[in-house]
Parts: structure tokens; sequence; C-alpha cells
């Protein structure tokens, strides 16, 4: 407690990130600190989870440390810390929670475990002050594609999600393909303004009528089938416009998903969230589907789509006064389920 | 004085506290690998153990590995994260030497020269390191004596270094422990056929937090302590893909994308 204001702590290191933020009142970031290892994973192509969890171990301290001073805290002035447990990598996660398991025990705080998914989508109670649920959440990124009905703080049900690929997989493997290479989402993202989404006819996948799943695989093959073909054909391959149309085979189905499973559910709002709720065709296509069934659109800004302690801080202070207990004997769970 | 060690690089985990006089009480999990859940809970058994707070903690040591990657990692987060919120500073101390430090006694009662702590690496290799056991030239204390560094070996490597030194000493005995035992028994039996060794019993042949804190009590009375961010873990190999970049081996795909 700080000028009256309850202080959470959150720390995340679910993959390739280590982050530690001080959120105020489950709302106001005090501080938000990242620290990225995307460098070293370029040259594997992809995370590693190993060197993933050594990294993660170096880091935590000089985060969490930079995290408080920024803030302008002390360890004992932190009221709760939140910390990601699951879904990640394992031997990442662990590293989150044994440091914060640590400094809850040393400093006499409460730990709540944080679901990451939660955490992304809290990430939009930090950026608007006025969100409140109900809603409609729509989560996309590396790992994730699905669509959450979000009836309270912390309840969420999830509706529909991808059967194979996740959106932000499938385009790190078009963009591999494609020569754009690692991390292939703001590659895809950048080249594609420069494309014609209507250039090549991609097939849109929207399985079963009615139904909020995905499926990006088949996607995939067509895209690749289509490289080879024109290779074989030897044409020259117009990166721009395999991006730009790609892209939009991709945005369209998520975008029309998330509208309908709004509607269905009479929410007035769909919020959005995960790395790829930065693309931003996917962002304008999305409000204007919904803006025309008079539908909001809330979207955190880039730096809270990403992996952040602040989107955990907050997720564990909603969490902490719902009523969820606070553990020393939080275990990791790498397929953490919504 | 009070010294908390952490020892998490085996199967079990456990947790113990030392004083000045070198009175350990300890903690130690039934569970195999439940080193994260059960941590924190095994650090406070201890500390209550010994009859004191947290606050009046002295320092912190953990085993820093060789041994399970994970585990090491564990073992050291908690470490450094409770010396950070703690003010306190660290130890670092090695798994292999705190296996030896934990058989001494009963290696030099068996007459055994050498003590050959083990760690299974799989596929035939070893974390492992051989010591000689000795008393002190004072002839009151027991210590161990490093003869062959502590890194990874392949067992036969090992086994055959260990034969070398053996002939220097006629009739000299080997003490093996660690679950390197389990892993390379019968290896070890065929290529030690002849000279004299025995096995650790099973109740101490892992690691264990109370020898990590008698190293972690001379260290801190020698003054070599680290801040908590010098201490490191010691895992003595390479992430597998770290190994395939560096060799060249990383697959191409990966390596180069496709250009079209």
């Amino acid at each position: 407690m700080k000028d009256g204001r309850f202080l959470t702590l959150g720390i995340e290191t679910s993959c390739d990130e280590t982050a530690a933020s001080v959120v105020a009142g489950g709302r106001f970031v005090m501080s938000n600190v990242i620290s990225s290892q995307i460098d070293i994973h370029t040259a594997y192509g992809g995370v590693v989870p190993e060197i993933a969890s050594r990294k993660h171990l170096e880091c935590v301290n000089d985060v969490i440390g930079r995290a408080l001073e920024e803030a302008d805290v002390t360890p004992k002035e932190i009221d709760l810390i939140g910390v990601t447990y699951g879904p990640g990598l394992v031997g990442a996660l662990l590293i989150g929670v044994a440091a914060a398991k640590a400094m809850a025990y040393a400093c006499d705080i409460p730990l709540v475990g944080v679901n990451h998914m939660h955490g992304h989508i809290a990430a939009n109670y930090l950026e608007h002050h006025e969100l409140e649920p109900p809603f409609m959440a729509l989560i996309v990124s590396g790992g994730h594609t699905e669509i959450v009905n979000v009836p309270a703080y912390n309840r969420c049900e999830k509706l529909g999600g991808t059967r194979d690929d996740a959106a932000g997989e499938a385009f790190d493997k078009i963009a591999r393909v494609i020569g754009l290479g690692y991390p292939g989402g703001p590659k895809i993202d950048r080249a594609a303004k420069e494309g014609d989404p209507q250039s090549i006819a991609f097939k849109r996948v929207y399985l079963e009528q009615g139904s909020l799943d995905f499926s990006f695989s088949g996607l995939k093959t067509q895209a690749l089938n289509y490289l080879n073909q024109e290779r074989q054909a030897g044409r020259e391959i117009k990166v721009n416009d395999v991006a730009a149309s790609f892209q939009e085979a991709v945005v369209e189905v998520i975008a029309d998903k998330a509208v309908m499973a709004a509607e269905r559910y009479g929410q007035k709002q769909i919020v959005m969230a995960g790395g790829v709720a930065s693309n931003t065709r996917l962002r304008a296509l999305i409000e204007a589907k919904a803006g025309e069934k008079g539908i909001t659109v809330l979207k955190p800004s880039p730096v809270l789509c990403t992996d952040n302690g602040a989107m955990i801080a907050s997720a564990a202070y909603y969490a902490y006064r719902s009523g969820e207990k606070p553990t020393l004997e939080l275990d990791a769970v790498p397929g953490l389920e919504f | 004085m009070y010294i908390l060690a952490i020892e998490t690089t085996g199967k079990y985990g456990s947790a113990s506290v030392i004083n000045e006089t070198g009175k350990v009480f300890s903690a130690a999990s039934g569970e195999e690998m439940n080193h994260l859940k059960g941590m924190m809970l095994l650090v406070d058994e201890a500390i209550r153990e010994a009859g004191i707070t947290k606050a009046e903690l002295t320092h912190i040591a953990a085993s820093v590995g060789p041994g399970s990657f994970t585990g090491i990692r564990i073992g050291v987060v908690t470490a450094r994260v409770m010396a950070q919120m703690l003010g306190l500073p660290c130890i670092g101390v090695s798994s292999l030497e705190a296996m030896g430090e934990r058989v001494l006694s009963d290696a030099i009662a068996s007459g055994a020269l050498y003590v050959v702590p083990l760690i299974n690496a799989r596929r035939h290799q070893t974390y492992a390191g051989v010591y000689e056991a000795q008393y002190t030239s004072d002839l009151e204390h027991q210590a161990l004596f490093p003869v062959m560094e502590e890194k990874q070996y392949m067992i036969e490597d090992l086994l055959a270094g260990l034969k070398n030194k053996l002939a220097e000493y006629d009739g000299a005995s080997v003490y093996f422990t660690g679950d390197g035992i389990d892993a390379y028994r019968e290896i070890i039996e065929e290529e030690m056929s002849g000279h004299h060794y025995v096995f650790a019993d099973e109740d101490l042949r892992y690691q264990h937090s109370g020898s990590v804190a008698v190293i972690a009590l001379k260290r801190s009375k020698a003054g070599k302590v680290l801040a908590y961010n010098e201490l490191m873990p010691e895992y003595m190999r390479l992430a597998e893909a770290e190994q395939r970049l560096r060799a060249g081996t990383l697959s191409e795909r990966i390596r180069k994308p496709v250009q079209i």
C-alpha cells in the first residue's frame, strides 16, 4: 500500500519475455518492464525452450528490481503478487513461479497464480479504465486463437478456439517460407501493406455452419501449394501479394467469427487481446464489421498486447478481490485451460 | 550466523539451516520432482526446525548443479530472489561436491581413498568428479581434495581416468555415490573388476541440502560469498539447440529461411 493505493506486482515468464510490473488498484500501470529474448531466438528460427529458461533465470531478479524501482516502491509496499502459472513453456513458467514464491515468502506478501490468457484479457482494463464485464473477448497470438465470453471479472467461458495452428503460428510459418523470417506476424503485417489482398484467392475456412472454431492448417497448405506451383511455372513470387492475400484470409474469418459470437451472446463490446491483436488489418476489419452491428471494439495498445507483467498484475488483482486464496504451493501448469 | 541451503538438483528436494556451530536442521520432500510446488514449505519448515525466523538468516546457499536443468533453476532462482528481497549474500555449492561431502565420513570409515560422485546424464554420459578423501593436516577434520575435475564424462572415460589414478596407489579403493550408480552399475562393475570399490547406501546416495549447508558454512567463514545476481547455475552442458548451432548442424530449414 502506498498513498492509499493497493499495489500488485505482476510477473510473467511463460514464453520468451521476462516481464514484471507494478499496477495500482488493478488499473493503473506504475511500471512495466519487459526484457525480450527475441534476438537470441531469431538465430534458431523460433523460441528454444531450454534457452528461454536459462535466459529467464538470468534476467528475472533484475526485471523485478527495475519494476519496483520504476514504480518507486519497496517490496514491503507491495500488497499482492500475481504470477503466470500457465499455459506456456513449463521451464519458462517455473522461473516466474519460483521467483514469485520466493518473494512472497521472503516479504510476507500474498501470492495468486494467474492464467496467462486471463491476463491478456485483463490488459484491456489497464488501457480502458471504464471497461467492465460483460464483454466478448477475442484472443489472437502465436499460441492462441480463441473467442471467450467474459460475463464477470475472472470468469471466462471459451466458446471457440483453433483446431490446429494458431493465427500467429500460421503467420510465422508462411513468413518463413516466403523469406520474411521470424517473428512472422509483424513482418507479414508490414509486407501486406504493400501488397494486393485480392491478388490470390485463398479459400476462407469457416468450418461447420455457426462454428466459432478456427482452422488455419488448410489455408497454410493452400499457400504452400500456390508457392510450389508458381515456382514450377517459373513465375516470380510477389511476396507482398502473398502476405496480403494470406493475411486477409486469416483475419477475415477471425473478424467474422468474433462479431458472430458477440451478436449471439448479446454483447455490445468486443475486447481484443494477444500479440496478433496488434495486426493493423485485423484491427481495421473487425472494427468495420462490428461497427455495422453497433458493437464497439476495444483493444490495448501494442505494448500491452505482447506478454507483459501489467496484465498479470491486473488479472491477479481481480482474482484476489473475487476471493481467490493465496498459496505458496503454486505449481506451473503448462497446459492450463481457460 | 544462520545459513539457509537449498538442494533441488536431484530427484528429491530439501532445505536446511545450519548455525555457526555446524548444527544442521533439515526438511526434505518424500515426493519425486516436487521442487517447484514444495520448496517454500520445505524452506519454512527448516527455518522453524532451527527455531529462528527468516529475518535471522544471514546467507542463502544453493546447490547450483550439475543435475536436472529444471531442478537447478528452481533452487537457484529461489535462492537468488530470497537473497535479493532479504538483502543477504549468496553461496553457490557444486552438487557433486555436496554429494561427496555427504558420504565423506562413511567413505573414510570404509577405507576408501577416492570418492566419486556421479550423476546420470543419460546416453553413457555422467556429470562427475573424483576426489581424494583425506584428513586435513591438523588430523581433526576430513576433507575432499579434487583429483579429476568436475565435468561431463562418458562413463567409460571417467572409469579409465580413475583406473589410471588407481595404478598410482596399489590396492586403493573407490567409493561411488550418486544416481549414476543406478544408471551405470553394470558398466562400473565390469570396468572395475579386480579393483576395490563400494557403492554408497541408498540413504546416502542422493543429493541433500544438509551437506550443501556444511560446505556453505566453510565458504562463509572463508568469506567466499556472492551477490544474489552472481549466483549462477552450473549446467555443465549447453542447450541442445546451442550445441547444434555451434556445430553447424542446426536444421538448414531453421537456420536459413527458404528464399524464393
